[in-house]
């Protein structure tokens, strides 16, 4: 596809592109059908493909169960939780029974379906609907976590998740759904689907990132530039798995680490990269290793309290300086 | 219904009845470790049920489900090597008692979360209905697994998608101590509860496997015919204690259990039905014993899987290879 579209229109187009080439994708949600999904993102796809985008009732539950069923009698089901923090009411299904079934069951059955969710701050919805849990799922065996950051990202790595015969969790951001423009290109996966890309090259400063904070990072890294530090920025794409290769390759060029992502600090996936990076590539390191984050507080409604809890450039800037002085 | 099938009914009784006690052998013997829930005194509801299905129909179970799975065909042989954890078994060792699986069979399979599979039997029969095959599914859950909000909600979604499903619901009195009657009523109210959801919903007293399966038959005709989904209430005992792990009836009186089977037992009840004289059930009898006891000789026969293979089958082989490529 030609031409700049934005991040949600990606995300509608990936869908489309694997209705059309695949009759095993049904799509199911709430919202997504008449509506056509409160971030658009399946608008007119239910008159295009019919009878194959469902609204669903109220039941998240019930709905990644219905999938994960559909998903073992061969179908490719993508299901839609309206926004990440709801995504609590389907945990059980999730945990329990998209990612153990497989090992369960001795390899008897796969489960490929994807449960897109958006997740961030930054839309004044407050407490309940701007939460970050890619953590909980990077931490069950059976599950790949997807965190695509650009528009590229969000349309390959989602037709990639549709055909990838585990389980996948695709956290989008609904920051960048409408803010975010670019081409979708040729395929963005590299020499394999889950390599990290290296969104700025820099000799300084390893900066570590996914979602929505690659952009944050990147704009960090040009104010820095001015200062003479030359960030590198590598957008994990995915959390599970992190592609260690390129995070290596990359930290053994800086020798500093920076981790940053907008779920809370304490326990976040950052602390499992800084954990891995301690112990494999310590030699490498020149200075600790450091990590920005939220704050262990929920993301409040006013926009200037958001504000003081979300990680933001400015906050990657201090924490590259103080490291980049080591 | 034919003599045949109301003796293959019976057969299926004596089968569960008989592995189930075998392998409680092996357990006290100290031969199989972890949970066993025993299924004794519900054996109509897993013959009676699955005795209507089609090879291809598919079933999903409870934690409680060796019965289950017999009825649908699941090899004895299979299920005890899964139930020791040996490599032979049908998850390898990795699932154990609460997780038998046989997609061959269309066991979709057991389930140690409580009603989280009456959602895969309801997705999977539509997707199957979508994908050209004309079958459907039966899901078994407990009576305390009818206090779940994702029965619920399944039997909501099911109305709003349309699935060829039945909900076989085993009220067995009890959901570990907590007595079905406080939470739900008399037996019949889960049924008189599911009806509100706007299915069929019916109760059949467990004790008589040809009349649950005369009720199943015709309930899975009519989902069978109209891909709606449909819900009944099987009423039985839970005779052994909650799981061989619990032991003792802290909560009812001891003989409860097999004060029920004297008066209620099934497998006698179809005996007197068929009728068989004792000659001709004893005759039965040792021959399925026989048959189970060489199955679980088969099964001790397994080796335990390698240690190495713990960490693998967590992801497609694909992923995995990858994996192991670069360092995940
Ligand atoms: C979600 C969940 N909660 C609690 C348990 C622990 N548990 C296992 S079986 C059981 C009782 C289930 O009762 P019921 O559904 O009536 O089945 P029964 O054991 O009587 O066959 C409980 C509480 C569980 N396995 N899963
Ligand atoms: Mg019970």
């Amino acid at each position: 596809m030609a031409g700049e579209v934005k991040y949600a229109e990606a995300i509608r187009q990936a869908l489309a592109d694997e209705l059309s080439s695949d009759p095993r994708v049904v799509v199911m949600g709430q919202e997504i059908e008449a509506l056509g999904g409160v971030f658009t993102a399946t608008q007119g796809l239910a008159e295009r493909f019919e009878g194959r985008v469902l609204d669903t009732p109220l039941a998240e539950s019930a709905t990644v169960g219905w999938a994960i069923g559909a998903a073992m009698a061969g179908l490719r089901p993508v299901v839609e939780i309206m926004f990440m923090d709801f995504i609590t009411t389907a945990m059980d299904q999730i945990v329990n029974g998209a990612a153990k079934l497989r090992y369960m069951s001795g390899g008897q059955v796969a489960v490929p379906i994807v449960i897109r969710t958006p997740s961030d701050a930054g839309t004044g919805h407050g407490p309940q609907h701007s939460q970050h849990l890619e953590t909980w799922f990077a931490h069950v065996p059976g599950l790949v976590v997807a965190m695509p950051s650009t528009v590229a990202d969000a349309y390959w790595m989602l037709r990639h998740s549709i055909q990838d015969d585990n389980p996948v969790v695709f956290v989008e951001s609904k920051y960048l759904y409408f803010r975010e423009s670019g081409e979708i290109g040729a395929s963005t996966a590299a020499d394999h689907p889950y390599a990290a890309r290296i969104a700025r090259r820099g000799r300084s400063v390893t900066v570590v990132t996914a979602g929505r904070m690659v952009a944050e990072s990147l704009a960090a890294a040009e104010s820095l530039a001015a200062e003479g530090v030359d960030c590198e920025v590598v957008d994990l794409r995915f959390i599970w798995p992190y592609d260690r290769e390129t995070l290596a390759e990359s930290v053994e060029r800086t020798n500093r680490l920076i981790v940053v992502h907008e779920a809370v600090g304490d326990f976040g996936w950052g602390g499992e990269i800084c954990s891995w990076a301690a112990s494999e590539l310590f030699y490498s390191l020149d200075a600790p290793i450091r990590r920005v984050a939220a704050p262990r507080a929920p993301i409040p409604f006013a926009s200037h309290l958001e504000s003081a809890v979300v990680p933001d450039r400015s906050a990657i800037e201090s924490a590259v300086r103080d490291l980049a002085r080591h | 219904m034919t003599p045949t099938s109301r003796l293959e009914l019976y057969e299926t009784m004596v089968r569960i009845r008989e592995l189930e006690t075998s392998v409680e052998s092996l357990h006290y013997s100290g031969r199989m470790h972890g949970s066993f829930h025993s299924s004794m005194g519900q054996e109509a509801a897993a013959a009676g049920v699955t005795g209507c299905l089609r090879p291809a129909d598919l079933v999903t179970s409870t934690h409680r489900g060796h019965g289950h799975a017999i009825a649908k065909g699941m090899s004895p042989t299979t299920i005890v090597a899964e139930l020791l954890g040996l490599q032979p078994g049908s998850s390898g060792g990795k699932g154990g008692s609460m997780h038998l699986h046989d997609i061959a069979c269309g066991f979709l399979g057991e389930n140690a979360i409580v009603a989280g599979g009456v959602p895969w039997a309801a997705g999977a029969a539509w997707a199957s209905r979508r994908l050209g095959k004309d079958l459907v599914a039966v899901s078994f859950v407990g009576d305390g697994g009818a206090a779940q909000g994702v029965l619920a909600e399944t039997l909501r979604m099911a109305r709003t998608f349309g699935t060829p499903l039945l909900v076989a619901c085993e009220n067995n009195h009890l959901a570990h101590s907590m007595p079905s009657e406080r939470t739900f009523g008399e037996p019949g109210s889960i049924a008189a509860w599911a009806a509100g959801f706007g299915m069929r919903a019916e109760y059949v007293a467990g004790d008589d496997v040809f009349a649950v399966h005369r009720l199943a038959t015709e309930m899975i005709d009519e989902v069978r015919a109209s891909g709606r989904a449909a819900f009944v209430e099987i009423e039985v005992w839970r005779v052994r204690a909650h799981s061989l792990n619990d032991p003792d009836y802290r909560y009812l009186p001891k003989d409860l259990g097999k004060s029920y089977l004297q008066t209620h037992d099934p497998i006698a009840n179809a005996e007197r039905d068929l009728p068989l004289t004792d000659a001709e059930a004893a005759t039965i009898r040792e021959r399925i014993a026989g048959e189970i006891a060489e199955a679980i000789d088969a099964a001790l026969e397994g080796q335990a899987a390698p240690a190495r293979l713990a960490t693998t089958g967590v992801y497609s082989e694909a992923f995995e290879q990858e994996g192991r490529r670069r360092g995940w």
